[in-house]
């Protein structure tokens, strides 16, 4: 399960459209899609910067959801991300309604575990990502468990989007570990990938990752990300 | 005030990132420890006593009384220890940071009230200490940045947004998660996940407290308690102590800026919708297309999107009733309180005194209860730029 993360409408509809093309055409199994809001609390300086551009330029969280439903959906897993107001203020039943058909999931970064249920119980019906993270105790797996998400998002640093993970210390693997005795779900790395190299030592550890940071910074050049995207799975 | 499970009917809540999710935990395990012992319950109140000067005051303002037509008493939490009442919070928290034996604490400011009260009781506690503060507040509240310089803190002007409160509260939300190991953050109102909003409303529950003595010792009730609402957090003092005394009315007073329109203040109880923001659902201030609105207000303590759950809460029972001020009311009651009582206000608490002196008229011959919640020397750049000394 290899994934890419675009920042949604970043640079403008058109160019996004153009580069999220790219990742569905790359061979890549599932594009994560985010969709603008400024408060972007869990996203370093680069991933945040393209989410400002973005909405100054005037993109709005239902543009990006409509490019979302236009991509094919038989070629690539489509997860979108956003945070917990962009759902919960569209209306979560809305959001639910117009998008389940389109996504195999959604990941809210300021929306821990415990937290879904409030979603669930509001009628939001596209799986709700799980987060597994350096601090997780196993008694919080259970509920990683009850997601009928196919994974679990494994954020295998303290920090923000951007920053680099250590894939050979004792405490991530020991981590990963716990997590995948624990659960069927397959366990992706997200934060901290940059290149083959990492993407390598990612697979060796996982199920799977996802590039964030890196493909943002070349997402305003569809070619340039084609190039990328071809390098990573060398 | 009490929370069911963190939640305030439908306001509060944990949305943060989940690695945060243990140290809330570990938090509020610690701040019920805290709570249940009787050590460290004597060690912070001899400190609000002893080193921060409590309890304070409730003056009866004659000049101003005498004037307006109604009973003016202000609880003058102007004069603690670094000026603010924003120092009942951050000793209870340094010691919780003490006791759960995190090193470092961190902690965003907008005014530099609540950074300057957090570097202090970060110098007491022996404890290393960051503040995140936009810079366009560093600019505009330049006298307590170096207070805090002064203190041993690091101070971080913040680049992101409109570089006020609500950017100085996401970059520490940032730090927090890269260091959540051996630091807490010491989050300066009752905003935020869960246990902050319970937590700092019960370290602040003393003002209302005390007041709530005063009255009865003098043997009647105020009719009115007024306090500013920013993030809410000496709203939620001064209030606490009145809640159940419905024949009290209570009123919290947002910042109206300069006008009523979209980004041009900050009246998240009165202009907003629910939202999730920070760490919270409750009322935000936020556009069509769910993105959190710009604000303004001449003072950088109230300049905030977000709102404390229990003040959601409270607007939605109707127990509190929520209204605004334009900055140029407040400006009037800061030189009204200042000439005719020579007492210098802060900025925040003015719109509070601005509400009761524009309304003096309803409120004729009653009692009004203003929480002064802080001085203003730190406002004097800004006074001066808006006109000076009138």
């Amino acid at each position: 399960m290899k994934g890419i993360y675009l920042a949604g409408g970043y640079p403008d509809i058109d160019t996004f459209t153009e580069s999220a093309r790219a990742v569905v055409a790359s061979g890549f199994d599932f594009i994560e899609i985010g969709i603008p809001f400024n408060d972007p609390i869990a996203d370093g300086p680069v991933i945040a910067r393209a989410i400002y551009d973005s909405i100054s330029s005037g993109v709005t969280p239902a543009q990006v959801m409509k490019c979302i439903a236009g991509f094919n959906h038989a070629q690539i897993k489509k997860y979108a991300m956003t945070y917990a107001n962009i759902i919960y203020s569209f209306g979560i039943r809305k959001f639910s309604e117009e998008m389940a058909g389109y996504l195999d999931g959604v990941i809210i970064p300021d929306l821990p575990n415990r937290m879904a249920r409030l979603f669930y119980d509001s009628g939001f019906e596209i799986p709700i990502v799980p987060f597994a993270t350096l601090e997780t105790r196993e008694s919080d797996i259970k509920m990683m468990n009850e997601s009928a998400s196919d994974i679990i998002y494994f954020v295998g640093l303290r920090g923000i989007t951007g920053a680099r993970s250590d894939f050979t210390s004792p405490e991530l693997l020991d981590k990963i570990g716990m997590i995948k005795k624990n659960t069927e779900k397959k366990v992706i790395i997200g934060f901290g990938i940059k290149n083959s190299i990492d993407a390598g030592k990612a697979m060796a550890i996982a199920d799977g990752y996802v590039v964030g940071t890196e493909a943002v910074l070349r997402q305003n050049d569809p070619a340039e990300l084609k190039k990328y995207l071809g390098s990573l799975r060398q | 005030m009490r929370s069911n499970k963190g939640f305030y009917g439908d306001y509060g809540g944990q949305f943060v990132p989940e690695i945060l999710i243990p140290a809330l935990d570990e938090l509020e395990r610690a701040y019920n420890d805290f709570n249940g012992n009787p050590g460290l319950m004597d060690e912070f109140y001899r400190y609000l006593g002893e080193y921060a000067g409590r309890p304070t005051p409730i003056y009866h303002a004659k000049n101003l009384s005498e004037k307006y037509g109604f009973d003016c008493y202000l609880k003058r939490e102007d004069l603690l220890h670094t000026g603010a009442h924003k120092i009942n919070n951050t000793i209870g928290q340094a010691m919780l940071a003490r006791h759960m034996k995190k090193k470092r604490i961190i902690a965003e400011t907008g005014a530099g009230q609540h950074g300057v009260a957090t570097a202090t009781a970060a110098a007491l506690f022996g404890l290393r200490c960051r503040i995140y503060m936009g810079s366009v507040d560093v600019e505009r509240q330049m006298p307590n940045v170096r207070k805090m310089k002064l203190l041993g803190a690091e101070v971080i002007p913040v680049e992101e947004g409109l570089r006020t409160l609500k950017d100085a509260i996401s970059a520490s939300l940032r730090d927090w998660v890269t260091n959540v190991e051996d630091t807490h953050y010491l989050l300066g109102t009752v905003a935020g996940p869960h246990p902050f909003p319970e937590m700092v409303a019960s370290f602040h529950a003393i003002t209302g407290r005390e007041a709530l003595e005063h009255f009865q010792g003098m043997g009647f009730m105020p009719d009115t308690v007024v306090a500013c609402v920013g993030g809410g957090s000496n709203a939620m003092g001064i209030f606490q102590g009145f809640l159940d005394m419905p024949l009290v009315k209570l009123v919290g007073v947002e910042a109206g800026g300069r006008s009523l329109g979209p980004g041009d203040n900050a009246a998240t109880l009165t202009q907003g919708t629910r939202g999730i923001f920070q760490g919270a659902l409750s009322y935000l201030l936020q556009d069509a297309y769910c993105q959190v609105q710009d604000v303004h207000s001449v003072s950088a303590g109230l300049d905030y999107a977000g709102i404390g759950p229990q003040h959601s809460y409270l607007k939605d029972a109707g127990r509190v009733v929520y209204t605004s001020v334009f900055d140029d009311r407040a400006l009037n009651a800061f030189h009204e309180l200042t000439r005719l009582e020579g007492i210098i206000p802060a900025l925040e608490p003015s719109h509070a005194l601005a509400w009761a002196l524009d309304n003096a008229g309803g409120l004729g011959g009653t009692r009004v209860l203003v929480n002064l919640s802080g001085r203003g020397d730190k406002d004097l750049d800004i006074i001066e730029k808006q006109g000076g000394t009138q």
